[in-house]
């Protein structure tokens, strides 16, 4: 079952959306979601929805420190972030070993 | 009804079972260990590295560290993988097992949800770009038809009532027909005004974005942007600072840290600029209004959808070129649930983001406005005083003059379109209060008219309720249906009459077709001072300076086809 799941994201052929792929293995998104977890805590898969993944960092974090100081001349509205950051899907991404 | 006790075991297979046993029996000879746990699950719990028990296991007299390790090792190499990972995948497959001859759902197993259902469409291999593109140009339909009447009434505003009482009070302490007045008039309200003139635009563009992101659409965008990226072989995850990059640049390019690879990044960080950020928006507003009254929603969809394939083909060939060779990571993407827009989120995306323009209006278009003024006022060759020459003659037209040679190939080579590229690097809203001060002295100067606070207060009044009014019958031009009489068109503006005329005059009366040429050169020149530094800071030195010379090369040559290449087919 796990490898099925680590199988599915190595041979997937661009974005997969996750409900199709729990649909594709026949088991709940909860399921699916346990499985994933597990692989991604052995880091074979990433999370960008972890605190510590640098995706989360660059696209949510990473935009206060970008409009901070000089570099933003002004045009950020402070230190709670950059209001162009868009709200980004979660994405799970294979690790190769 | 009777309830089985029977207690259930996982079978974790022949080998690993084995070692169970012969661990187990180690555990229980141990009796320290055996009186504390059950053999089996302790096996279960060392097999799969628990750090704890292996700990307390190690400190004791007995074999079972011993046991435990050759296991694990006859274990990893019977299956080429660590025990743990195996231990868990029999667990799921017995737990899978288990519920599906157990549990009975009241759906049939794999049914779709609402936003399945949706998205079956919404992201469909084919339909999904056309989907994308529909939704994209009904956003930029509502933003140059439905926000134009307020558009025109903040702009009314601005060169009206705001620019009488400015002068009032100048007259009032003394400063009227003084070049402080013309700071005021000439430099600050004309630059900061001109781009202010355009917030009830990017209030709609906001609006629209913020419903669209709201509803959980604007992931389905992505995933169907990736899909069309990945056919390209760019890499999937490019499609995130490619999204942000419509709103703007720079945090698109801290973005690109998405991406493992240095080379990914750097391919990236080199196509986001071509994403239309907003601050390009109100030149295509502008000029839309100016050179295709009829066709504003189109011009600027054209443009966006430009940037796009533009950033396509410059990624195929820099993919086969400098960056060949890079594999693809496959990755999965948690699409949320459709909901039904939150009012309280749209209003705080939309506010958010435009309180954020309006800043800028006051930060960096104000400082460079005062400076374009300065220019403007110093007298270059000929004759005149300090702020009080011919603009023709200024600092500021003879600096721009003299890369304006440049541009006439482009149909756009005079000093005003010049200079206004130039400031432009500052920040793309500064080539329209640029563009308001070079060519707006005329307008400036029609507004001082005499007025009472009490006029200007009611006119403000009264023009607001018409707007509302336009707009209100603008709503049906989204869908193709004109409510407004068609003799009842405005003249234009003294500033829009005056950078016509002046694209007339460079373009050999091809202003159309030069203005084109002038909106897609806006659109692929270096977004602003602010997103080299991040490129800069990003990707180094070396390839901010490939991208910015790029960037610039790259606008040249595709205005020039533009304008020459839509000559020789006899348009414009």
């Amino acid at each position: 079952m796990l490898h099925q799941v680590l199988n599915e994201f190595k041979s997937a052929q661009g974005a997969l959306n996750l409900s199709d792929l729990a649909r594709k293995l026949k088991v709940e998104q909860s399921a699916l979601d346990g499985m994933i977890q597990f692989w991604v805590r052995k880091g074979r898969i990433e999370d960008s929805q972890l605190a510590n993944s640098p995706a989360l960092s660059a696209v949510k974090g990473a935009a206060p420190s970008a409009c901070s100081g000089l570099s933003c001349a002004g045009s950020c509205p402070g230190p709670q972030g950059c209001p162009y950051v868009m709200e980004m899907p979660r994405i799970l991404s294979y690790v190769k070993k | 009804m009777t309830l089985s006790t029977t207690p259930v075991q996982v079978d974790y297979g022949k080998q690993i079972e084995r070692e169970l046993k012969e661990l187990g029996e180690a555990i229980a000879q141990t009796p320290e260990l055996a009186e504390a746990y059950n053999p089996r699950w302790l096996a279960i719990q060392l097999l799969e590295g628990d750090e704890t028990l292996l700990a307390e296991v190690a400190a004791l007299n007995g074999n079972a560290p011993q046991i435990l390790e050759a296991s694990i090792e006859r274990l990893e190499q019977i299956y080429g993988e660590d025990v743990d990972v195996m231990l868990a995948d029999r667990r799921y497959n017995f737990v899978n097992t288990l519920v599906q001859g157990a549990v009975t759902r009241s759906t049939a197993a794999g049914a779709l949800t609402a936003s399945d259902k949706i998205d079956k469409i919404v992201t469909h291999r084919w339909l999904g770009i056309p989907i994308f593109l529909v939704l994209m140009w009904a956003v930029f339909k509502i933003t140059t038809d439905v926000a134009a009447p307020y558009l025109d009434w903040v702009d009314g505003v601005v060169t009206g009532p705001v620019s009488n009482r400015v002068v009032s009070l100048l007259g009032l302490i003394g400063l009227e027909g003084t070049w402080v007045e013309s700071l005021f008039v000439d430099g600050i309200l004309a630059g900061v005004g001109g781009v202010l003139v355009f917030v009830p635009v990017l209030m709609s563009l906001y609006l629209a974005l913020a419903v669209l992101e709201d509803s959980g659409y604007m992931a389905r965008a992505a995933f169907v942007m990736d899909r069309l990226m990945s056919v390209i072989g760019l890499h999937g995850k490019s499609f995130l600072p490619m999204v942000v990059g419509f709103g703007c640049t720079v945090p698109a390019i801290y973005a690109t840290r998405t991406l493992k690879s240095e080379k990914d990044r750097i391919l990236t960080g080199l196509l986001v600029p071509f994403m239309s950020c907003s601050a390009r928006l109100p030149v295509y507003i502008l000029f839309a209004a100016i050179f295709f009254p009829r066709y504003g929603g189109l011009v600027v969809f054209s443009l966006y959808l430009l940037g796009i394939l533009t950033a396509v083909a410059l990624g195929l060939i820099l993919k086969s070129t400098l960056f060949k060779g890079k594999e693809q990571t496959p990755f999965v993407m948690e699409l949320p649930p459709y909901r039904v827009p939150n009012p309280k989120s749209v209003w705080s995306y939309m506010w958010e983001r435009t309180a954020s323009f309006i800043q800028n209006a006051w930060t960096i278009i104000l400082a460079t406005s005062i400076v374009i003024w300065i220019l403007m006022a110093i007298p270059m060759g000929g004759g005149g005083k300090f702020a009080d020459t011919d603009v023709n003659q200024s600092a500021f037209a003879t600096v721009s003059g003299a890369i304006a040679p440049l541009l006439k190939p482009l149909g756009f080579n005079s000093w005003q379109a010049s200079g206004s590229l130039i400031t432009g690097f500052v920040a793309k809203e500064v080539v329209v209060s640029t563009m308001a001060q070079v060519y707006g002295v005329a307008e400036a100067a029609e507004a001082a008219e005499t007025t009472t606070f009490i006029q200007d207060a009611g006119q403000v009044a009264t023009s607001f309720i018409s707007a509302t009014v336009d707009t209100l019958k603008s709503i049906p031009l989204i869908v193709g249906i004109n409510l407004f009489d068609e003799e009842a068109e405005e003249e234009p503006g003294a500033l829009m009459g005056a950078i016509h005329a002046g694209f007339e005059a460079t373009s050999d009366g091809h202003a159309a077709l030069a203005a084109f040429a002038f909106l897609v050169f806006v659109l692929i020149y270096t977004p602003c001072m602010v997103a080299v530094a991040a490129a800069r800071h990003e990707f180094g030195v070396r390839w901010m300076w490939f991208s910015v010379i790029g960037q610039l090369v790259l606008a040249w040559l595709m205005a020039f086809v533009i304008f020459q290449g839509g000559k020789l087919l006899g348009f414009g």
